[in-house]
């Protein structure tokens, strides 16, 4: 059964982005457009990984991660950072990466590979 | 000590509680009162050296209290406190023999220098009284061996013994070997026949040498036993005077003094001399001229001068403020610095003045305070300490001055910059959306999927069509233009603009509804930027009914409607809305409500080119229920474009 990934961004050419990128390496992926939203699909559909950016409109990153790191069940499953926003690398310290936009897409279906095969 | 007592007399609570503390801190015991009735029930129990008294009370106000403590205590000093209105009170006070007077807001300074000043008076009072004693008791003395004399000598030795105690007391007197030369009085000695026995130097100096003439020589008016001289009453009532009286001078013009006198009783209490001790008023009033002259010279600097300066205490209260500061702020003194002149619920951070009170030296910051009227003013804050007369900081003075000018031309500059900075993340996000709509074109056109194709370039025009808008954006605010106007048809210029929507429009599925006639007549208008500002609403209409919510249809009207001299446009949607803080912010400077997507920047852009033409735009709005912008455009607007008449002109 192929990997699934949550990812999580406010901008919809961003979101259809990585969904391709990540499908094409053979990844299953979830979308939400904010964190609030983000929590409901993380219950629904227990992704392995979730990418996630830092700042939008409805709930911001920080946030969802703070809600996901109190939950037991899915405290455990890596985040990557994606944001446009400057010392990002100090919003989420916990993230397995953090990655700044415009990413490198190479780099990121490396870290996910390390990560989660 | 019970001359270290004070009274303090005021009906405001917190003057009380803060000059209390600041007397205590002076080293004085305060009692305090809270009008004049109580102040004189106080006065037995606590027995004050001086007593502060406030003039404006309820119930029983300074003066009278003044007038009373002086009828039954007339050894009590009393310093008035004064508001700025009530000079006239404070001058009539001195009359019934107030001590001094301290103008509110009390200036530490001020106060510990009168407070020193009646302490001394007191002292010297003392001094002179103990002086006196001693001159009783010298008298005594020698009375004794005169009476001693008497009794082993003959009537002649008697004349020779009070010849001697006379002859002493006035050699001291005369000598100056004693302290009546000293003071800066008029000091002579009478005999009981009225004759001047001796005088001090000073006395000499003003009067001339009087010694050997009668008392009420010395005296301007005061000839008979009706109008009898302070000298000629303390030997008839046996009891020290106290009056204001006019010395004749050498050169025959008048001093004012006032006269204390104080009877020499001999051992059988019948009164020998009279010692005679006078304060030039003249003197004082000079000094006092000259004090209230210095005063309002600073006065008048510290109103006059261009800026805003406050005397500040360290508990953050203003204690005095010029008169710029009083026009264009509300009642500042004894309130909080930060409360009425910034307008804050706590001390600024960084307070210049709470540092100058720490280390002393001065202190810059630059701030923004609102005036009165709602004006902004960017400040350049300087705090510097007042010091007592021992060094310390009591105060510290802030003075700020209006650097708005300056400001206003740095903001545009920093603006841009800033500008550039908060839309660096927005920038990131389209970069990576450029990216995601190559990768999506090249993988599509790999794999041969027509739809991925199709969908990368629908996200790669899109993205275009965000750079280019936010690029144009930047390049219109660096870029300060003149607008250029030109008449061209109302209609066919709406119809064109709003037809540039269209595609968005219909990108987005949104129904578009425009109802804008042909015919309107002509408008006086820079149609680039005009067609720029309406299109930015148009677009924002369109944006606010995305993302949709399932079912709803979205639907935009834009009309077109000719009032006379007035074009009106309306731009309607039934999309998101807006709720309060966002429609009062819309205008601003960088404030977007599309996260990411916006700039900030359009609809400051076209707000600022729609004033420019005289215009006005007017927004209703509900949150879920859509927007109407309604934008009211002058046919011809040179003569609301004039700028605003310059009142020094």
């Amino acid at each position: 059964m192929s990997k699934k990934i949550l990812i999580i961004d406010d901008d919809q050419d961003i979101r259809s982005y990585l969904g391709d990128l990540f499908g094409d390496n053979g990844y299953e992926t979830v979308m939400a457009e904010d964190g609030a939203v983000a929590m409901e699909v993380v219950t629904a559909e227990k992704p392995d990984l979730i990418t996630l950016d830092l700042e939008m409109p409805g709930e911001w990153g920080p946030r969802f991660y703070r809600k996901l790191s109190q939950s037991d069940e899915f405290k455990r499953t890596p985040v990557i950072v994606i944001s446009g926003l400057q010392a990002n690398k100090y919003a989420i310290p916990k993230a397995i990466a953090t990655l700044t936009k415009p990413f490198d897409a190479e780099e990121l279906i490396r870290i996910v590979k390390d990560t989660i095969g | 000590m019970s001359k270290k007592k004070l009274l303090l007399v005021d009906d405001e609570e917190g003057i009380r509680r803060f000059l209390g503390l600041t007397l205590m801190d002076l080293g004085y015991d305060v009692e305090t009162a809270d009008n004049g009735e109580s102040a004189l029930k106080l006065i037995e129990k606590v027995n004050p050296a001086v007593i502060l008294t406030d003039i404006k009370m309820p119930r029983m106000d300074g003066i009278e209290l003044l007038k009373a403590v002086k009828t039954d205590f007339p050894h009590i000093e009393v310093i008035m406190l004064t508001g700025h209105g009530d000079l006239d009170l404070a001058i009539e006070s001195l009359k019934f023999e107030a001590a001094d007077f301290i103008t509110k807001p009390i200036d530490d300074e001020v106060l510990e220098i009168s407070l020193n000043r009646v302490m001394e008076k007191i002292q010297l009072k003392d001094q002179v009284r103990e002086y006196t004693e001693n001159l009783e008791r010298l008298v005594e003395e020698k009375t004794q061996r005169i009476v001693e004399l008497e009794r082993q000598n003959a009537a002649a030795q008697v004349v020779e013994g009070l010849s001697e105690v006379l002859s002493s007391a006035a050699h001291e007197v005369e000598t100056g070997s004693g302290l009546f030369n000293e003071l800066p009085c008029l000091v002579s000695i009478h005999n009981r026949y009225l004759e001047i026995v001796a005088t001090n130097e000073l006395l000499k100096e003003r009067l001339g040498d009087v010694v050997g003439m009668n008392s009420f020589d010395i005296y301007s008016d005061r000839e008979n036993a009706g109008n009898a001289c302070p000298v000629q009453l303390t030997f008839k009532t046996g009891k020290g005077q106290r009056s204001k009286e006019n010395f004749i001078g050498k050169d025959g013009e008048e001093i004012p003094v006032t006269v204390y006198t104080a009877p020499l009783p001999n051992k059988n209490g019948d009164i020998e001399l009279v010692l005679d001790i006078s304060v030039d008023m003249t003197e004082l009033k000079r000094l006092n001229d000259e004090l209230l002259e210095t005063q309002y010279k600073f006065q008048r600097l510290f109103d006059e001068a261009p800026c805003y300066i406050s005397v500040q205490n360290p508990d953050y209260t203003i204690a005095e403020v010029n008169r710029r500061f009083k026009e264009d702020f509300d009642e500042p003194i004894g309130a909080p610095c930060y409360a009425s002149y910034k307008h804050r619920d706590k001390p600024c951070e960084k307070c210049p003045v709470q540092r100058t009170f720490k280390d002393g030296e001065t202190h810059q910051t630059e701030t923004v305070v609102t005036t009165r009227t709602g004006e902004q003013k960017n400040m350049l804050v300087w705090s510097a300490p007042i010091r007592n007369a021992y060094g310390e900081i009591k105060q510290v003075m802030e003075m700020s001055t209006d650097i708005t000018e300056i400001r206003r031309l740095q903001d545009h500059l920093t603006s841009l910059g800033f500008m550039l900075g908060s839309m660096s993340h927005g920038v990131k996000g389209m970069l990576t959306a450029l990216d995601g709509g190559i990768y999506r074109l090249e993988s599509g056109l790999r794999k041969n999927d027509q739809e991925r194709v199709g969908e990368a370039t629908a996200a790669l025009k899109n993205v275009v069509g965000r750079v280019k808008k936010m690029v144009l954006d930047i390049l219109y605010y660096a870029k300060s233009r003149e607008i250029e106007m030109e008449s061209v048809p109302a209609g066919h210029f709406l119809q064109d603009t709003a037809a540039l929507i269209v595609p968005k429009a219909a990108a987005a599925n949104v129904k578009y509804n425009v109802d804008i006639p042909e015919d309107m007549g002509e408008i006086k208008i820079d149609p680039s930027s005009m067609s720029a500002a309406i299109v930015n609403f148009l677009e924002n209409a369109v944006d606010a009914c995305e993302p949709p919510l399932p079912g709803k249809e979205y639907c935009i009207n834009v009309t077109g409607r000719d009032l006379g001299d007035i074009v009106e446009i309306t731009i309607s949607d039934n999309g998101t809305g807006m709720d309060r803080e966002t429609k009062e912010k819309i205008f601003t400077l960088f404030f977007s409500s599309k996260g990411k997507r916006g700039t900030g920047i359009g609809l400051f852009i076209s707000n600022q080119t729609i004033e420019q033409h005289g215009g006005s735009i007017r927004v209703e709005s509900e949150p879920c229920e859509g927007t109407t912008f309604t934008i009211l455009l002058p046919r011809r607007p040179e003569s609301k474009k004039q700028p605003k008449a310059c009142p020094c002109t």
